[in-house]
């Protein structure tokens, strides 16, 4: 009689113990799939759309818009180089940015050309000045011909102290000031 | 031996001119003057505003004490008023509108109750009455047996930002109680007359796809094309008789010193060095002195236009980045503090260029862009202290500066 029972019990346990399955990693991996699969559908569709269904007039517009889109968006992933006081050479924590500037100047802005504006901060509105915030144009242009870029490519202009990002009377608004910013043309 | 060398030294000190020792001696006995306005025509606030603009004008000829109160008269009466029985001068003046809106102003200096000077004036609009004020207080000078103030009489050019790359570009009188803006809405920089007459003016144009020298006929309003630059380019001087030019240019980013031909419209290259010539001025017709950071440091330098020589001018100071020159003197601005983190002064100093005598001229401040009159006599330059924008006139013989705020705008450049 007692083996009888203590057989039933293990053989209940044993058919218990068979039930249980491991649920986290089953869940993990049913969620991954579908993720994958959406984001190449919605890739392939975008593109196909603009390559069809234009007017050879909508389609210049739309297509010169989209690079117009293209520069200003490029144009906005250019950093100014900033300088010190009264200085016209390159830091060397701004060489991250010329780096940066390069690499756009010969891939995503390889169809434009590039006006570097040179600018002062407040301290005198003389030709002295101007020169100096051409020199800094000068300076980063020498930075980006020696990685890669052609210097036919590039044209400066200096505008001194006349065009400040902002004006406050202190120390880090002067620094901002100090500066050569990219624009693109096309 | 000892005779003969202090003979020799009273000689040397009877020819040596020292500004500085005349005006310690005439501040005591400055004669004074009164004005009595004796006026028929306008309302109480324009004769106030003539009466302002004609004691300005007596007070920057610093040769009066000159008393600051409006009194008015009648032009015919035969003795001054008893308030102003004691005064050396007085002067009494007349303002009167004819039909056709000219104002006319007549004016007699008294001197121990004789009129001693007659003079009259018209303009056909009243707006530029302080014109005939400046005319007033330069014949009161001459007859005063004093050197010209000619300057008083021209007209102010200037260029005034008034937001990031905007500007206006504004032709004023010396005091800026007139301005009539003849450009504006644009990126227009370093306006500089282009003749003696004052009838045409050069300026810089950033709004093209190169810096570009523009020419406009103040007559015709008409607006012509010079020349194009890269990077920078700017009118710094024009000579005596027009026809050449001092440019600042900047081919492949590297600014130096042009010459321009005006009539054959050609440039000539004059500084070669790799670093920064700018603001060139001429002294005479064949030399030029200009600002250089040949020494590692902007300073001012000197060279003749048929040569390649170079001389340093000036012996003081770390920075000295503005100049100009009338004669024998040169000013200059100098850089008087090198802080990256707080507000710097930059100053005016004047030296000779035949004795050692060097004077500072302004105190506090940044002042810049110095200019002389034709006549050497005064100096005009910009001051921007405390945010307030404006511009000054150094009297140098009289040692007195005064001071001319711009009510909106910065002064960027200017030329008279």
């Amino acid at each position: 009689m007692k083996n009888i029972v203590l057989s039933g019990v293990v053989a209940t346990l044993l058919l218990f113990s068979g039930c249980g399955s491991p649920k986290p990693a089953e869940d993990t991996k049913t969620t991954e799939k579908p993720a994958e699969t959406a984001q190449e559908v919605k890739a392939v569709e975008t593109e196909t759309v603009a390559s069809e269904n234009t007017t050879v007039d909508a389609s210049s517009e739309s297509s010169s818009s989209n690079s117009n889109l293209s520069m200003a968006e490029v144009e906005s992933q250019l950093s100014p180089v900033y300088f010190g006081f009264d200085q016209f050479s390159i830091d060397s924590d701004m060489q991250a940015t010329i780096e940066k500037a390069s690499e756009l100047g010969k891939n995503a802005a390889a169809d434009f050309n590039v006006k570097l504006e040179g600018n002062c901060d407040e301290w005198g509105s003389d030709e002295y000045n101007f020169a100096l915030g051409l020199k800094r144009a000068d300076a980063v242009k020498k930075a980006i011909v020696a990685q890669g870029i052609d210097a036919s490519r590039i044209s400066m202009v200096s505008f001194g102290e006349s065009n400040p990002v902002c004006s406050d009377k202190t120390q880090e608004c002067w620094a901002k000031n100090r500066r050569v910013d990219f624009k693109l043309l096309p | 031996m000892k005779l003969l060398i202090s003979l020799l030294f009273t000689f040397g000190l009877l020819f040596a001119s020292d500004a500085t020792i005349e005006v310690i001696k005439k501040v005591d006995t400055l004669p004074t003057i009164a004005v009595e306005d004796a006026s028929i025509s306008y309302n109480d606030m324009f004769k106030l505003k003539f009466y302002k603009a004609l004691i300005a004008d007596l007070n920057v000829i610093s040769i009066f004490n000159v008393d600051r109160y409006h009194r008015k008269t009648h032009f015919n009466d035969t003795t001054v008023l008893v308030e102003n029985k004691d005064m050396n001068y007085v002067l009494r003046y007349k303002m009167y509108e004819d039909d056709s809106s000219t104002l006319h102003v007549e004016m007699k200096l008294i001197q121990d109750g004789e009129t001693v000077l007659f003079k009259s004036y018209r303009v056909n609009r009243k707006n530029i009455y302080m014109f005939v004020a400046h005319a007033m207080a330069y014949d009161i000078n001459g007859f005063m047996g004093e050197p010209s103030v000619e300057w008083m009489k021209r007209k102010v050019i200037f260029s005034r930002i008034v937001g990031a790359k905007k500007s206006e570009i504004v032709i004023s009188d010396y005091s800026l109680s007139y301005q009539h803006v003849i450009l504006k809405n644009r990126f227009n920089i370093f306006p500089k007359w282009a003749n003696k007459e004052q009838t045409a003016f050069y300026y810089t144009s950033l709004d093209s796809a190169k810096p570009t020298l523009k020419y406009l006929d103040t007559k015709t309003l008409k607006i012509s094309n010079i020349i194009s630059s890269d990077g920078m380019l700017v009118c710094s001087d024009v000579s005596e008789d027009a026809k050449t030019l001092l440019l600042t240019m900047a081919k492949d980013g590297q600014p130096d010193i042009y010459t321009y031909n005006v009539e054959k419209k050609t440039y000539k290259r004059e500084t070669v060095y790799g670093g920064i010539d700018v603001n060139a001025q001429f002294m005479g017709k064949n030399k030029i002195i200009f600002i250089s950071s040949r020494l590692g440091y902007p300073n001012v330098f000197s060279k003749e236009l048929n040569s390649n020589e170079i001389e340093q001018l000036v012996y003081y100071g770390k920075s000295n980045s503005a100049c100009s020159s009338n004669g024998e003197y040169i000013v200059y601005k100098a850089r008087e503090t090198s802080n990256a983190f707080a507000k710097n002064t930059f100053n005016l100093h004047l030296i000779s260029m035949k004795t050692d005598f060097i004077r500072r001229l302004t105190a506090t401040g940044i002042n810049e862009f110095p200019r002389f009159s034709k006549d050497g006599d005064a100096i005009l330059f910009i001051k921007n202290y405390k945010n307030q924008s404006s511009i000054g006139i150094i009297r140098l013989n009289h040692n007195k500066n005064y001071l001319f705020p711009l009510k909106y705008g910065k002064v960027q450049s200017m030329d008279w």
